[in-house]
């Protein structure tokens, strides 16, 4: 390709002294805001279409050496160094960089005072060879046009200054392939051409129509760079320059009204000025359609789990979630009854099933006390144990139905983690003997035998050796509920 | 971290912990922990919980429609425990009420055009006050309301960890 540092130079050479950029900034690393450009990285391959265009250009312009670019303008910085990156695409790479940058200095109004001067030339400009889209030259070049020459490049477009509008409406005429009119409006076109920066404040001058215009993508900026060096090469180029323009001007005055908003890149968002949806219905339901969407990714951040794939089965992550969360406090506001052992759970050390760890807490009430010392009356066991395989049975097949089943015999679900917190809580202050379980296999919990020891809440624990004890966030697919007497 | 429920006096987490922390020393100073009938321990649990969501709901004032709702329900709650003539009374017409609005917003929220009607109903059921609410605030109510149960339970958490030892 080019040689960039040269490039840089001459870009920078080209624009005003007091807008020059340093190099340095222009190099990806140094700077946050060209966090735009590095985004459009991946999307620059396309471009090597434009990379041909460019190609022949300048095959085409032999006598054209890049000293010339330098003539007519400032010396070039020397202590600028060019840039340290190396990239494939170094050429495209600063000229995102630069695009980046010279927008950022649009944002920052750099050149504001200039601007209206600037755009009183670019019109003056666009006037002379009589072109109709003369008035549209200042500001009304920010249309949407352009999509239906699709040059293949996702173009994305998160604040895009006003001027790429136009500079869009440029390179597509470019990227149709063809210097179009490149002989048609010769006579006219030198007049562009004495003013070569008048280019480069071409792509000033639209910018403070850009922020209305959200849909114009970065990367028109790196390629009207490319052009304008070519424009500099010679007068041939500047004619077909001029000429392209002119007709793509044209194009996009003509195609701009009526196109509206209908995009071509992928990835743009719909617009709601669109030349067929004018009905205020639609739009609405847009409108809210969009809304919902929002709202609906903004749970998924809250929502642990939340790999949705469509909306319905999202919201009933959500549903689960809510319950879970609602169950949670439940459980909680219980073992804070600060000794009083509402949950008295007892640990059945169980085999490991498919995978899957069940451990069994069976709290108080009649039929399931236990001893303090842990004595494990064979009968209830084996009860334990043959509900828990029917528990694992139901569940592969479908969790309600293992809920159900477990409601029926007076018991929930709940998930590990919770019932270690539970259990911890409440048990610390009443038995020296607990074990807290550390690990899937670990029994939870001692019994407490002092008394009624709770209302009659028996939980099965069911924790599936996927999700270890990753605290309750991370249990939060076992549904739970708890029985109350 | 001595205290990471303070590093921000005005967050909802130190907000809802300020309040918490003193409901349940006024009940523990109520009730000595000496029953442990089911019954009792029960309508303690209860207490707590209402505590527990009482504070939540206070904490977030009335910004938003889940907890005026909550406010509302506690607060009938209460005076119906109280005063069981006025209780049926104003829970009568804040009843009529509720479901005069449910029903006016019936044909407008129901069919939202986005097909989600079930899901939509079963998150209504849960969030409180959702009847009420159309799919876009009832997402959105969702989202706040998700965010303080977390803080709720983060906080509980803590304290009975804290509490346990």
């Amino acid at each position: 390709m080019q040689p960039c540092s040269r490039e840089m130079q001459a870009m920078n050479s080209l624009l005003s002294p007091t807008q020059q950029i340093p190099l340095q900034d222009l190099q990806p690393n140094g700077n946050s805001g060209t966090h735009q450009a590095q985004i459009h990285n991946p999307q620059f391959d396309p471009t090597s279409s434009h990379d041909d265009f460019l190609d022949q250009m300048l095959s085409t312009l032999p006598s054209c050496s890049w000293s010339d670019l330098k003539s007519p303008w400032d010396p070039p910085k020397s202590d600028e160094t060019p840039p340290s990156n190396p990239d494939n695409n170094v050429g495209f790479h600063y000229d995102e960089i630069l695009a980046s940058k010279l927008r950022q200095h649009q944002i920052n109004g750099g050149g504001g005072g200039t601007t209206a001067a600037m755009k009183m030339m670019m019109q003056q400009q666009m006037m002379l060879p009589g072109r109709p889209i003369a008035a549209a030259g200042g500001g009304g070049l920010t249309m949407p046009l352009h999509n239906d020459i699709v040059d293949g490049s996702s173009f994305k477009s998160p604040n895009q200054q006003g001027g790429e509008g136009s500079v869009q409406a440029l390179y597509n005429g470019f990227g149709a392939g063809s210097l179009h009119g490149t002989n048609n409006q010769s006579p006219n076109q030198p007049q562009h051409f004495h003013h070569p920066q008048a280019y480069l404040l071409f792509s000033f001058t639209f910018s403070p129509k850009y922020h209305e215009d959200p849909k114009w993508a970065n990367d028109t900026y790196p390629v009207i760079h490319k052009y304008l060096f070519i424009v500099q090469g010679g007068n041939m180029q500047t004619q077909s320059f001029g000429a392209t323009a002119g007709t793509v001007m044209n194009q996009s005055q003509a195609s701009g009204s009526t196109t509206g908003g209908a995009p071509a890149q992928p990835k743009q968002r719909v617009r709601a000025r669109r030349g067929q949806a004018t009905d205020p219905h639609s739009i609405a339901e847009r409108l809210r359609r969009e809304r919902i969407a929002e709202r609906m990714k903004a749970l998924q951040e809250l929502v642990p789990n939340a790999n949705k794939t469509d909306k319905a089965s999202m919201l009933d992550e959500i549903i689960d979630y809510v319950k879970f969360l609602q169950l949670q406090v439940k459980v909680l506001s219980m073992s804070r009854l600060g000794g009083a052992a509402a949950v008295a759970p007892l640990v059945a050390d169980m085999p490991s099933e498919g995978g899957d760890c069940v451990q069994t807490t069976a709290g108080g009430g009649g039929s399931l006390q236990r001893n303090s010392n842990g004595n494990q009356p064979s009968a209830n066991n084996d009860s334990l144990t043959e509900t828990e395989h029917q528990v694992a049975k139901l569940m592969e097949e479908d969790m309600g139905s293992a809920m159900q089943y477990l409601q029926g015999k007076g018991l929930c679900l709940m998930p590990i983690s919770l019932a270690t917190a539970i259990s911890t809580a409440t048990c610390h202050s009443r038995n020296p003997m607990i074990n807290k379980g550390s690990s899937s296999n670990h029994p939870l919990l001692q019994s407490n035998g002092d008394g009624p020891s709770s209302p009659s809440m028996s939980v099965l624990t069911v924790q599936s050796a996927t999700m270890g004890n990753g605290g309750l966030d991370g249990s939060a697919k076992d549904a739970a509920s708890v029985s109350k007497p | 971290m001595n205290n990471p429920h303070h590093l921000n006096p005005t967050s909802l987490k130190s907000r809802f912990t300020t309040r918490f922390l003193r409901a349940l020393t006024k009940i523990r100073a109520q009730k000595p922990i000496s029953s442990s009938s089911p019954t009792e321990i029960f309508r303690r649990y209860r207490r707590i919980k209402v505590a527990a969501d009482k504070s939540m709901a206070y904490s977030v004032r009335s910004r938003r429609i889940w907890s005026k709702a909550m406010l509302w329900k506690l607060r009938s709650r209460s005076y119906r425990r109280q005063d069981p003539c006025s209780g049926r009374r104003s829970g009568k017409t804040n009843q009529a009420i509720m479901k005069k609005s449910s029903n006016e917003n019936t044909t407008t929220r129901r069919e939202d055009g986005v097909g989600f009607v079930e899901e939509a109903d079963e998150l209504r059921q849960l969030v409180p006050g959702g009847e009420t609410m159309n799919l876009c605030n009832l997402l959105d109510e969702t989202a706040h309301y998700i965010k303080c149960l977390t803080t709720q339970v983060q906080v509980m958490k803590k304290i009975a960890d804290f509490y346990s030892f």
